[in-house]
């Protein structure tokens, strides 16, 4: 195989099933219906993908090594599938990284997850520390709130700030999401889930699956992939500034000093992986003038559903689908995150072809 | 719509988890109300709770330095999902007070069930004291929770 290592790598096809609130089919039918729906928009044909790269985690689908039950609708049986498990970005970084070595000119990315199967709080509990978190009953929600907390105790309008942010995003999401629009004082009105979060500020969990076709030589496609990076930070919460994100930092300078990007150049859309809305105020402090006039998540975000394992793909599918559609919004952000309070940290640079 | 066919199943599996040397340690000297926490001897940060290695520096800690069982809180939360407690297989009611709480001695934080869950009551900074089972056993719930000093 005779690939260009240094052109650029294009994103040919896009596809997705769901959000929904809980889809009555099997794991293995969604992912079949979004990489259908993918190879159909990228206009190749199963004999086409070299490699398939997916993430998923297999507490979330009951199942051990769980990306072995979705091989045949992967099309990977006699070919190289490589399982991420972590957030689906995660996996197309991976999948970047093998067209950039050369191995391969076309690869499919695939992502899913299923939040109706199990109680999605219970699973992510045992994300945290076992020997002295667990016991506590210290989940993802709980630290968000001490999160938050940190936040909100410096700046005395950001809970208000938030309702509207939610607000806004729920309202974007509504027509595709599965949950309702909701008025700003209705999100500040809503159950506290870990205060000074509510339960309406938490983007809701879906069953999704996501599915891109990344090619190399990809000059004569709408959306080209520029450049990544990615970043994990301890483990513990406790041993974390809790109201900054240095691993985003480190994760968006290293995809800025690959695309030769400074780091304050600016970006028309940005799509985070934000399950509640003082995420969004973490990663404005990291990115700070390069998102002023950037779009967020014109489609709501994870606000449309919260797939476990897929958001951070599912913003890639959104992020190339807005680009194909409205090229002068030029650079993208795409956004990832996995593991207790963001412990791991993605991000993807896309742009429009001129 | 549901499912045609749904399979519910229930995963009745357990597991031991090691708690590793450090934590064996810290419980031990809880029975004696007494807690340390390892220092690296790269950047001198003192990890509380105890772990054997320190990521920044890629170093193995082994210096133990003395901790007080009062601190500061440096963020809280009011949980209003009941949990099963863990450490007493009993739920929890809601709410119920979560602290991230940095004892004197330490840098890092430690979470923490707080007494107090009036969230008129609780402000970052305040100071709190670790709340003592009466009869201490060695175990991670001789801490029964921290209370707010002033």
């Amino acid at each position: 195989m005779n690939v260009d290592l240094h052109g650029s790598i294009g994103v040919a096809g896009v596809g997705q099933s769901g959000p929904s609130a809980a889809d009555p089919r099997s794991i293995p039918e969604m992912v079949l219906d979004a990489v259908e729906r993918a190879l159909g928009d990228a206009v190749v044909r199963w004999v086409d993908i070299d490699a398939v790269v997916t993430a998923s985690v297999d507490l979330f689908d009951g199942l051990t090594a769980s990306n072995v039950a979705v091989t045949e609708v992967i099309g990977a049986v006699m070919k190289p599938e490589t399982r991420i498990a972590a957030d689906g970005l995660c996996a197309a970084i991976h999948a970047a990284c093998q067209l950039r070595a050369g191995a391969c000119r076309t690869v499919l990315v695939v992502a899913h997850g299923k939040a109706s199967m199990a109680p999605r709080a219970a699973i992510e509990a045992w994300a945290v520390d076992p020997i002295f978190l667990q016991p506590l009953g210290v989940n993802f929600s709980t630290i968000a709130g001490l999160e938050a907390r940190l936040l909100c105790d410096r700046d005395p309008e950001a809970v208000e700030r938030w309702g509207h942010v939610v607000a806004r995003r729920r309202a974007d999401a509504a027509p595709h999401g599965v949950a309702a629009a909701v008025a700003p004082e209705d999100v500040l009105a809503a159950p506290v889930l870990a205060s000074p979060l509510t339960q309406a500020m938490e983007a809701p969990p879906a069953d999704a699956a996501y599915a891109v076709v990344l090619r190399a030589d990809g000059d004569g496609l709408p959306v080209r992939w520029v450049a990544a990076g990615h970043d994990l930070e301890a483990h513990a919460p406790g041993d974390r500034p809790l109201s900054s994100r240095p691993g985003l930092r480190r994760a968006f300078d290293r995809a800025c000093r690959s695309a030769a990007l400074a780091p304050d150049a600016p970006f028309g859309l940005l799509e985070p992986s934000c399950r509640y809305p003082h995420e969004e105020d973490l990663l404005r402090q990291v990115l700070g003038a390069a998102c002023k006039s950037a779009a967020i998540s014109p489609g709501g975000g994870l606000y449309a559903g919260d797939a476990p394992c897929a958001a951070g793909l599912g913003r890639l599918v959104d992020a190339a689908r807005r680009l194909r559609d409205e090229p002068r919004l030029g650079r993208a952000l795409v956004h990832g995150a996995w593991g207790p309070a963001g412990q791991g940290q993605a991000v993807a640079i896309l742009e429009a072809a001129p | 719509m549901s499912e045609r066919i749904a399979v519910k199943h229930t995963m009745d599996l357990a597991w031991r988890y090691a708690s590793g040397e450090a934590m064996e340690r810290f419980c031990a000297d809880l029975s004696d109300r007494r807690i340390e926490a390892l220092r690296c001897g790269g950047c001198g940060r003192r990890y509380l709770p105890p772990r054997p290695f320190c990521g920044n520096c890629r170093l193995r800690m082994t210096e133990r330095v003395p901790v007080r069982d009062v601190g500061t809180l440096v963020a809280w939360t009011v949980v209003h999902t009941p949990i099963l407690d863990g450490r007493t297989g009993e739920p929890r009611p809601a709410p119920y007070g979560m602290g991230l709480i940095r004892l004197d001695g330490a840098d890092t934080t430690l979470n923490h069930y707080l007494a107090e869950a009036d969230p008129a009551r609780l402000r970052v900074g305040s100071r709190v004291r670790a709340v003592w089972r009466p009869a201490l056993r060695g175990a991670m719930d001789d801490i029964l929770h921290f209370e707010v000093l002033s």
